[in-house]
C-alpha cells in the first residue's frame, strides 16, 4: 500500500506529459521525414527536407529560414544582453534601502504579466511615427523622427526593445532577490578596505549572483527563440520580411499557404535541437537541487 | 547551482537590503531613487498611455496628446463600442478564455499538486531530478515544435475550435509552473508532519489532504493563479486550434488590425483590457514570481 501511494501522487502529472508533450514531439520527429501536406498522405523522405532547409542537397538552402534565423538570433543575442545588463542595474538600484520599494516592484513586474500579442499593440502605440510618445520624445531633444514601423532597421529595434522592455523585469527581480541572499556582513567587512560602489558590486554582488545570473541567461535564451506574438502584431513581420522571427516562418510554412506539414516539422526540429542544448545546459547545473 | 540553493531565503515580503544603515551622503540616495523612478515610470508608463488613448476619439488618439479634460477631451465611445454595439463578440471571447483559464488552471494546479508534492516526499527509483527536468522540459520546448503534431491529433480526435482542447493546451503549458512551485513548497515543511500523522493510522492521501494541502494554500493560490496568467495570455495555439466557437480574448486583440489603418484608441481600449486581469493578479503573487519563473532555481 505505502508503495503504491507514492505513485499515485506521482503518476497523473506524469502521464500528462508523455501524452500531450512527449508523444507530439515524437510524432513531430516523424512528420519532419515525410513530404506531408494538408490533404496529401504523408511519404517518408528520410532526412530530405534537412538537407534542402540547410543547403546539404547543393541547392544552397533555404534562404528565407537563414533570413529569419539571423532575425531571430538578433533577438536572441539583442534582448539577452540588454535585459540581462539592463535587469541587473535597476535590482542593484533597488539593493539599498529606498522608500516605497515593494510599491515600485510591483510596478515594476507588470509587463511581465501582460499578453505578449497586446504588447506588440502597446508598440504600436507606443512607436506610432506621426505622434506616438517616442518620436514626440526624439523629436522634442533634437534628434529627429524614425520611422519605426517602416524602415528595416527601426522595426528590428522596436521589436527588439519591446521585448526588452517587458522582459527586464524578470532579470530584475530575479537578481534582486539573489542580491538579498548575499549575507550582510560581507559588505561590512569590505566597506572597511573600501568605499566604491563599483569594488564593492564587482567583488562581492557579481560572483554572489553569477549562479542566478547563469540561470537568467539560459532562461532568455530559451525565451527569446520562441518570439512570435510581438512580432505577429507589432510590425506583422514587416517591412517585407525583415522582421519575421524563425516561429514567424515556420507558422507561414506549416500552418498558412500550403501547409507544407513536412517541411515545418524539420524546420522546428532544428530549433527543439537548440533547445535540447540550452535545457541540458540548466538541468545539468540544477540537478544537485532536486536530488 | 548548489551555491543558489544554498542562499538563505532571504524574508521575501520585507525587503531586506544590504546597507541597513541610512547613507549619510544625500545626493548619492536621491540619485539612487531617482533611477528607480524613473524605471517605474518606464514599466508604467506605456500602459497609462494606452489607458488614456482609449478615451480619445479616433481623431484625437494621433495629436500625441496625454492629459485629459486638459489636453482632449475625454470620451467613453471606444468602452461603449466593445462593450455596448459590438459587444457579443467581446463578451463571447472574454467568456472563451475565462472558461479556457479557468479549466487549465483547475487541471494544472491540481495535476502540478498531485506530483509535487509526490517528489518533495518520497524518493522514486529513476531520480527525483530527472523527473524534474523531464517536467521542466516542456518549457524549454518551443511550441511551435508541437503545435503541427496537436493541429493532426486535434482533427482526429474532433478537438480543433473546442473547450476541452483548449484546457488541454494549456495544462502542457503551465502543468510545470504548478509542478515546481508546489514542490518547492512541500519541501519545505518538515516531513515529521506526515510522519505524525501516518504514526497515527492516517493513510498517505488523508495526511495529504488534512495537513499538508491545507498548509500549501498560500502556494496552492500562487501557483493558480500564474497558470491562470500564462494560459490568459497563450496566443500561438489558439490562433492555430480556435476559429469561430471557442477564439479567446487575445485573438480578438490580434485580430484589430482595421482596413483603414491601425485605429490607436480602438487598439489601446483592447490592449487594456487584455492586460488588466493577469497584470492585477500578478500583484497578489509577488512572493511567488521569482521562484515559480526560474522554476525554483532562484529563491525569492
Amino acid at each position: 500500500m505505502k508503495h503504491n501511494a507514492k505513485y499515485f501522487f506521482l503518476l497523473p502529472g506524469v502521464v500528462w506529459v508523455l501524452l500531450f508533450t512527449l508523444f507530439p514531439l515524437i510524432y513531430s520527429l516523424y512528420l519532419s521525414t515525410t513530404n506531408f501536406r494538408m490533404g496529401r498522405e504523408p511519404q517518408f523522405v528520410g532526412f530530405e527536407n534537412y538537407a534542402e532547409i540547410l543547403g546539404l542537397d547543393g541547392e544552397g538552402g533555404d534562404e528565407k529560414a537563414a533570413q529569419t534565423a539571423g532575425f531571430s538570433a538578433f533577438i536572441m543575442v539583442g534582448s539577452t544582453i540588454l535585459t540581462i545588463v539592463l535587469g541587473t542595474f535597476i535590482a542593484w538600484i533597488f539593493n539599498h534601502d529606498l522608500p516605497f520599494l515593494k510599491q515600485m516592484r510591483a510596478i515594476i513586474t507588470m509587463p511581465l504579466f501582460a499578453a505578449p500579442v497586446a504588447v506588440g499593440f502597446l508598440g504600436v502605440v507606443i512607436f506610432n511615427e506621426t505622434n506616438g510618445p517616442i518620436n514626440n520624445i526624439l523629436q522634442g531633444i533634437g534628434l529627429g523622427r524614425v520611422n519605426w514601423i517602416i524602415d528595416p532597421n527601426p522595426a528590428r529595434w522596436a521589436i527588439l526593445l519591446t521585448d526588452v522592455w517587458q522582459w527586464t523585469p524578470f532579470v530584475f527581480i530575479v537578481v534582486l532577490a539573489a542580491m538579498q541572499g548575499i549575507p550582510d556582513d560581507l559588505f561590512e567587512s569590505a566597506k572597511l578596505d573600501t568605499k566604491s560602489s563599483w569594488v564593492l558590486f564587482s567583488r562581492i554582488t557579481l560572483p554572489m549572483i553569477a549562479p542566478a545570473l547563469g540561470t537568467v541567461l539560459l532562461l532568455r535564451l530559451v525565451e527569446t527563440i520562441k518570439m512570435l506574438d510581438i512580432p505577429t502584431t507589432l510590425t506583422r513581420g514587416g517591412p517585407g520580411s525583415v522582421t519575421q522571427t524563425y516561429t514567424f516562418y515556420i507558422r507561414e510554412v506549416g500552418l498558412r499557404g500550403s501547409f507544407q506539414l513536412g517541411d515545418a516539422s524539420a524546420l522546428s526540429y532544428l530549433v527543439v535541437i537548440v533547445a535540447i542544448i540550452i535545457s541540458s545546459i540548466y538541468f545539468w547545473r540544477m540537478r544537485a537541487r532536486y536530488e | 547551482m548548489s551555491t543558489v540553493a544554498q542562499l538563505p531565503n532571504a524574508s521575501t515580503d520585507a525587503i531586506s537590503t544590504q546597507n541597513k544603515v541610512r547613507r549619510p551622503l544625500r545626493p548619492d540616495r536621491l540619485a539612487l531613487i531617482g533611477l528607480a523612478l524613473f524605471w517605474t515610470f518606464i514599466a508604467i508608463a506605456p500602459f497609462l498611455f494606452a489607458l488614456t488613448t482609449s478615451f480619445k476619439t479616433q481623431l484625437d488618439s494621433i495629436d500625441g496628446t496625454v492629459i485629459p479634460w486638459l489636453q482632449y477631451e475625454p470620451t467613453l465611445l471606444n468602452w461603449q463600442q466593445e462593450f455596448g454595439s459590438g459587444g457579443a463578440e467581446t463578451f463571447k471571447t472574454l467568456r472563451s478564455s475565462a472558461l479556457i483559464s479557468l479549466g487549465a488552471t483547475v487541471l494544472a494546479t491540481t495535476l502540478g499538486t498531485l506530483s509535487g508534492y509526490g517528489l518533495a516526499r518520497f524518493k522514486y527509483g529513476i531520480g527525483n531530478a530527472n523527473i524534474v527536468s523531464w517536467f521542466l522540459s516542456q518549457r524549454f520546448l518551443p511550441p511551435i515544435a508541437t503545435v503541427i503534431p496537436f493541429v493532426l491529433l486535434f482533427q482526429q480526435l474532433r478537438l480543433i475550435d473546442t473547450l476541452p482542447g483548449m484546457i488541454i493546451v494549456n495544462t502542457t503549458f503551465t502543468l510545470p509552473f504548478a509542478v515546481l512551485i508546489m514542490r518547492d513548497y512541500f519541501a519545505e515543511f518538515p516531513n515529521e508532519l506526515r510522519e505524525a500523522a501516518l504514526v497515527d493510522g492516517a493513510s498517505e492521501f488523508t495526511t495529504f489532504l488534512r495537513i499538508a494541502l491545507p498548509l500549501a494554500a498560500p502556494a496552492l493560490v500562487a501557483a493558480a493563479i500564474i497558470c491562470f496568467a500564462f494560459s490568459w495570455n497563450e496566443y500561438l495555439f489558439a490562433s492555430v486550434l480556435t476559429n469561430r466557437d471557442w477564439k479567446p480574448y487575445p485573438m480578438m486583440v490580434a485580430g484589430t488590425d482595421s482596413v483603414r489603418g491601425i485605429m490607436f484608441n480602438f487598439v489601446s481600449t483592447r490592449m487594456i483590457i487584455a492586460v488588466a486581469l493577469p497584470v492585477i493578479l500578478s500583484l497578489l503573487v509577488q512572493r511567488f514570481i521569482v521562484r515559480g519563473l526560474t522554476f525554483g532555481a532562484v529563491k525569492g
